[in-house]
């Protein structure tokens, strides 16, 4: 029997074919991912913890059902977030609201490479970054808000992003030029009122 | 629900419910049916392609200045739409199936586009080649009641007496040497053939196209007789009830060719 030092050993797609043979071991990646994805989720979706834990339960209940997808033809963490980020929209698209973002915790160094990138520092060097970045990524469109927190709060590259949303590489691109345009205009406009 | 349970919860939600993972089998499947689908919407892009460039083979272009019709004209009138329309849908089809695939994301849709039109190009010229467009017309026109008037601009475009367009199928040859022709709607014709110049033969029960002048309400008189092509299928269909050979007689008569000393069958002008 497997014990759970050696699954921890395991790289994602190993344990995708331990977990088809012993269904008990599926805890594993269920630990080794329900922070992350909490955070996601409770990040691009309206929804309180409790809520945001129901569609976390819902995610993995259909990892587990879809298990035998997963083909190893992209990364296994692009794979569960893929899944994720259709779980949200279509909680989203049944609860007809706008996703609210709900006190992005972000990183010092997330913070500092996000102003960079959207060129934002010199203009708004006075204000308290943290706190107006997360309101402003609130009030993106869903698609630019996604886009934002993939890259630069969970911390994914664009090939992974591709995957995620299912778009090509040249789309993400432009809408991550896009959100960052959209973003840096509405941090220049907190920052003149 | 407390987090650090939650691994426990999903698994006891996982073992009550039964919950199993879905079979490779299905995935695999999911996919081969979506290429599947795709690969038959080729197939059916392809053959509408091939039936257009038949269309488009015979639409007389070269005659628009007996026919007194504008270039734009004739392509207004003879243009296969509903055709069109269908190759777009297939075309369609084709690019939603890709794109479903495991990797069709990753392609920009203009590039899904471009590949499912050119493959369709592609298939349709093969097609083409091979005559298949001419003989899908042909079966259609013969085997589906509407298809003549719906989706082959053809028949209606040269069944217009008025402009001296005429369209049939050869019924007789009368004693003073005209021919008498059944149109589209059944209607019969005495056809003056005393100043047409053309070398083809004409057998009886062959579908013709007829440029010249309507002289009544039932004699045109004829100034050039050339083969039906596109839509010569339905004159299958007309046979029987205009008091003809059948169908099946007229396709007998048609091929092979009745022998070239047969005065009853054939005659050379």
């Amino acid at each position: 029997m497997i014990n759970d030092l050696n699954l921890e050993e395991k790289t994602d797609e190993e344990l995708v074919n331990i977990i088809l043979e012993n269904q008990n071991t599926f805890s594993c990646v269920v630990n080794r991912y329900k922070d992350k994805l909490l955070r996601y989720i409770r990040r691009i979706s309206s929804s309180n913890l409790e809520d945001a834990e129901d569609i976390l339960q819902n995610i993995f209940i259909k990892v587990y059902l879809n298990l035998n997808e997963f083909d190893g033809s992209l990364k296994f963490s692009s794979w569960i977030y893929r899944i994720a980020h259709n779980e949200v929209i279509d909680n989203y698209r049944k609860k007809k609201a706008r996703p609210q973002l709900i006190d992005i915790d972000i990183k010092d160094s997330q913070i500092k490479e996000l102003a960079g990138d959207t060129n934002i520092i010199e203009e708004i060097s006075r204000l308290e970054l943290k706190q107006n970045i997360s309101a402003a990524i609130d009030e993106l469109d869903l698609k630019y808000q996604e886009i934002i927190i993939l890259k630069y709060i969970e911390e994914k590259d664009y090939q992974e992003i591709s995957d995620i949303i299912k778009k090509p590489l040249g789309t993400v691109a432009s809408r991550m030029n896009k959100a960052k345009a959209e973003l840096k205009k509405i941090l220049v406009n907190k920052s003149s009122h | 629900m407390e987090n650090n349970n939650l691994g426990d919860k999903i698994l006891e939600t996982i073992k009550e419910h039964r919950i199993k993972p879905k079979g490779r089998w299905y995935f695999l499947l999911k996919n081969y049916l979506i290429w599947l689908a795709g690969a038959l919407a080729l197939l059916a892009a392809g053959a509408s392609l091939s039936v257009m460039i038949y269309f488009f083979q015979y639409n007389d272009f070269g005659m628009r200045r007996e026919i007194n019709k504008s270039l734009a004209e004739m392509l207004i009138l003879t243009m296969p739409y509903l055709w069109l329309i269908f190759l777009g849908i297939f075309v369609f089809i084709i690019y939603y199936n890709l794109k479903h695939t495991k990797t069709g994301y990753r392609y920009q849709i203009w590039f899904i586009m471009m590949s499912a039109v050119l493959a369709s190009i592609f298939l349709g010229g093969l097609f083409s080649l091979a005559g298949w467009g001419e003989k899908l017309d042909e079966v259609l026109e013969e085997k589906t009641p509407f298809y003549g008037q719906v989706m082959n601009p053809h028949l209606d475009f040269w069944s217009n007496p008025e402009e001296g367009r005429l369209v049939g199928v050869v019924d007789s040859f009368s004693e003073d040497g005209n021919l008498n022709l059944v149109d589209k709607d059944r209607t019969k014709w005495t056809i003056n053939i005393s100043e047409e110049d053309m070398k083809m033969p004409i057998i009886m029960g062959q579908p013709i196209r007829i440029l010249g002048e309507k002289e009544s309400k039932s004699t045109f008189k004829a100034k050039k007789i050339l083969p039906m092509m596109p839509g010569r299928g339905f004159f299958k269909h007309v046979g029987p009830r205009a008091g003809m050979k059948s169908g099946r007689e007229i396709n007998n008569n048609m091929v092979p060719p009745p022998r070239m000393n047969d005065s009853r069958m054939k005659k050379d002008f």
